[in-house]
């Protein structure tokens, strides 16, 4: 008889995959989600610069290889980057230490820039002197009410230090326009003692202002977020106002004369004296400008500006030939250590800004995978009792189906390496309760068939032909909702989409095509496919 | 049902949102004693973090005390979720007064600008579900079919919302996934009983079509009831067994698969009926 043949094949068939999915179970790590084996997600959004309608894919594609090198560089293993349909950066790190440090080194801009000191703010006010602090993210200087003067000194570390500095300019709000002008100092009232801090008599300041000695006005660039030092007349940026990291101090520095890009190399160290710091040395084009630049600076500070904030600003000695310069002034090892990463892996093309961030310890993520795998093992002994009580002999036939399936769905997330998170073990669960059901529809129907006094074969064979149709309407349905799932969830939920719709995949392949062969082959028996295998009472009452 | 929920909606003023759609951090910390709610929330109150909430995770039902706290705090009194500094303050004083062991179990941040996108997807996920089931049971039926399955399964998404509202549960992106896995399993259901229908309906003639539908569900009743218990059983042990996360989304998935049952015989089914009746079709 050919239909029997078709059906042993198919077993045949089944037995085989069956077999290569063993072979995946045994050699094939199940790929464990970060709320299982425990790890730090991280999702950052890249700020757009309002100049770009949108951020190129190149641009996000660098940002990725760098984050890439940092995260290598942190010692972090098997880590995944990848962006989701919003354009976020993913980042998923297993078994992370600090996962806050971490967190940090990876979104760090990281964008340095050498600039040339002009000078720092301060207000006088009742005979003494205080730094002025800048608001950032109002791009204003906070200038005490009471202060009576705003001066812009050369040197801040000489005057901390008592040592002679130079008052460069003055800043002044112009009466009519309310702008801020910055002023040039007049001569003669330079050179002051730092250590007796009332300043000289100076006339009070003129009303007119004479354009000639105004050095620029301070403006805030909606656009960049920059609070900008522009010439009075043509409007061209001559200088930035950027926070000193370690006084918080206002300063003025002019336009950035080098940046990271020409950077060699970054090494965390000690110097000579045991001050912790980061060596940096140029490469090509940056040895030369850096020579030219302190050598026609002599006496004057520079600036190294990491990410807007000015981390330290040394003296010009002498001219600098051969392209070497530090980072100073950091507090740790540590974090000497983390500005040496992010600055041998180089800028991030792009700002990023911290959307979420979700940590799950090891212990934990154990805990939810064997309380997991404890739930599934009990619920499928249950359904396994259920299901020969309720069905008899059909009920061992859906026993077998059901095991092979778990067994192939288990060989497919091992061989196509599908991570299994939390949500994909509730999945996992939901679809060994959907798998039973195509079973229950199908033996329903041969029940009602054997009722109808059917013989055993027909009952099976008109079974399945009405069981098919609802199976595969109540599947794709399901399907639908994993796809929208899949589409639109993130990290977690996304696991649980795959699982949701690999396991309505294979649940309906092994009921529609292993079961029904098993079924035909038993149904040619007679002495199996009895009524009370069917699990019909034979003494019915109906 | 509906309106058990919706009254329990009302009752509790809106629904438990977590952070996932408000914005802010959780931390789950294990202490080296066990310790009541309220001594964890003094320390959360000494900091200022009156509004944090502080919740028990309980490995049996009776515990009043326990070494497993998940302290939530919201950005939406803060604006934004608290700084790493301000964590290493909470879990500092924590130490010091309780004792931590180790480092935070959970550690989680969500900013609030974020939390609009998981909300706009978990929308979207759930109208495009919606949607596309619609135009399959549609083309498979008819439009009353698949239009009666949309009114039957938003009847189970409500009665779950409603049942969150009234246990104050939180609602996260598990609570979604559950909710649309709910979608999915609750036309499933009314899938097998419409399709017996649509076998029937030839028989309309001599039985009218109550009669049809009315023995349609009776066939198929014990068939549904199998699949309900059997599916029940792993997601009702999960919901004894399952840690915390586990069991968020078993609970739904339980209330789910409950009334996704119920909402295909007695809800979905009558209004087919009464489809039916106004527009007569099938009388003959």
């Amino acid at each position: 008889m050919r239909n029997k043949k078709v059906h042993i094949t198919i077993i045949v068939i089944f037995i085989i995959i069956v077999g290569v999915s063993l072979y995946y179970i045994l050699t094939e790590p199940i790929n464990l989600g970060l709320d299982l084996k425990g790890g730090t997600q991280i999702i950052l959004k890249p700020i757009q610069s309002s100049e770009e309608e949108e951020i190129p894919e190149s641009k996000l594609d660098r940002t990725i290889e760098t984050i890439m090198e940092r995260i290598d560089r942190l010692g972090v293993s098997e880590p995944l980057v990848t962006k989701d349909y919003h354009n976020n950066i993913v980042i998923q790190l297993p078994g992370v230490e600090d996962p806050d440090t971490a967190k940090e080194i990876i979104g760090k801009t990281a964008e340095l820039e050498f600039r040339l000191v002009m000078g720092t703010f301060i207000s006088i006010s009742k005979q003494k002197w205080e730094f002025i602090k800048f608001d950032y993210k109002k791009g204003q200087l906070l200038i005490d009410p009471d202060s009576e003067k705003v001066l812009l000194v050369d040197d801040i570390n000489a005057m901390t230090a008592g040592e002679t500095f130079s008052i460069v300019g003055e800043l002044i709000t112009e009466p009519d326009t309310q702008e801020m002008l910055l002023v040039e100092y007049e001569e003669g009232s330079q050179e002051e003692d730092g250590q007796d801090n009332d300043t000289e008599e100076n006339p009070e300041a003129d009303t007119g202002i004479e354009t000639d000695k105004v050095i620029g006005k301070i403006i805030y660039n909606q656009e960049t977020r920059e609070l900008q030092l522009v010439d009075y007349q043509t409007g061209d940026v001559s200088g930035e106002v950027l926070v000193d990291s370690r006084t918080g101090a206002a300063t003025m520095v002019e336009k950035v004369f080098l940046t990271g890009d020409d950077l060699a190399r970054a090494v965390a160290g000690y110097d000579n004296y045991g001050a912790i710091r980061v060596a940096l040395s140029f490469k090509g084009e940056g040895v030369e400008k850096f020579a030219e630049i302190t050598s026609e600076n002599i006496g004057r500070n520079l600036a190294i500006v990491l990410d807007e904030e000015i981390e330290s600003a040394p003296y010009i000695k002498v001219p600098i030939e051969d392209g070497e310069a530090e980072i100073t002034g950091i507090d740790s090892i540590e974090e000497a250590k983390n500005i040496e990463i992010v600055l041998q892996t180089g800028a991030l093309p792009i700002t990023l800004k911290l959307e979420e961030s979700s940590t799950v310890g090891p212990t934990l993520g154990r805990d939810s995978l064997n309380k997991g795998l404890y739930a599934g093992i009990a619920g499928l002994i249950l359904i396994i009792a259920f299901m020969i009580s309720y069905y008899r002999g059909l009920g061992l036939v859906s026993t077998i189906s059901l095991m092979i399936y778990i067994i192939l769905f288990w060989g497919v997330i091992a061989g196509i390496g599908a991570a299994l998170t939390l949500p994909g073990i509730a999945g996992i669960i939901l679809t060994i309760g959907m798998a039973v059901d195509a079973n229950v529809i199908i033996f329903e129907r041969i029940k009602e068939e054997i009722i109808k006094e059917k013989s055993p074969r027909v009952a099976v064979g008109d079974g399945f032909r009405n069981a098919m149709r609802t199976i595969i309407d109540s599947n794709v349905t399901t399907l639908i909702t994993a796809a929208a799932l899949y589409r639109f969830g993130n990290g977690p939920i996304r696991g649980f989409a795959v699982t949701l719709s690999l396991g309505v995949v294979i649940s309906m392949l092994v009921s529609l095509l292993f079961t029904r062969s098993l079924l035909f082959l038993m149904a040619g028996v007679p002495r199996i496919a009895t009524p009370g295998f069917m699990g019909v009472r034979t003494r019915r009452s109906e | 049902m509906i309106i058990v929920g919706i009254t329990g909606f009302l009752l509790r003023g809106g629904f438990n949102r977590g952070i996932d759609f408000l914005g802010g951090s959780l931390l789950e910390v294990e202490f080296e004693k066990e310790v009541n709610v309220s001594e964890v929330r003094e320390v959360m109150n000494e900091l200022g973090y009156s509004s944090a909430i502080v919740q028990m995770v309980k490995t049996d039902l009776v515990q009043t005390e326990s070494n497993r706290f998940i302290i939530r705090i919201k950005a939406k009194e803060l604006g934004e979720p608290i700084s790493t500094e301000e964590k290493e303050q909470i879990l500092g004083l924590l130490d010091e007064r309780i004792g931590v062991v180790g480092q935070p179990l959970q550690d989680r941040t969500v900013d609030p600008g974020f939390s609009r996108v998981l909300i706009n997807n978990a929308l979207m996920a759930i109208g495009i579900s919606i949607a596309g089931i619609l135009i399959y049971v549609w083309i498979r039926f008819e439009f009353r079919f698949g239009a009666a399955a949309i009114l039957a399964l938003i009847h189970d998404v409500l009665v779950t919302l409603g049942i969150y509202a009234i246990l104050n549960r939180e609602i996260n992106t598990s609570t979604i996934a559950a909710i649309l896995t709910i979608i999915g399993y609750s036309l499933n259901d009314t899938i097998v009983v419409f399709d017996r229908i649509r076998e029937n309906t030839p028989l309309t003639g001599r039985l009218g079509y109550g009669r049809v539908v009315n023995d349609s569900v009776n066939i198929t009743l014990s068939r549904s009831i199998n699949t309900s218990i059997t599916t029940l059983f792993p997601v009702v042990l999960l919901l004894i067994l399952g840690t915390s996360a586990l069991k968020d989304f078993a609970l739904a998935l339980t209330i789910g698969i409950i009334s996704g049952t119920y909402s295909s015989i007695f809800f979905a089914s009558p209004i087919l009926v009464a489809w039916n009746n106004r527009f007569p079709k099938y009388k003959k």
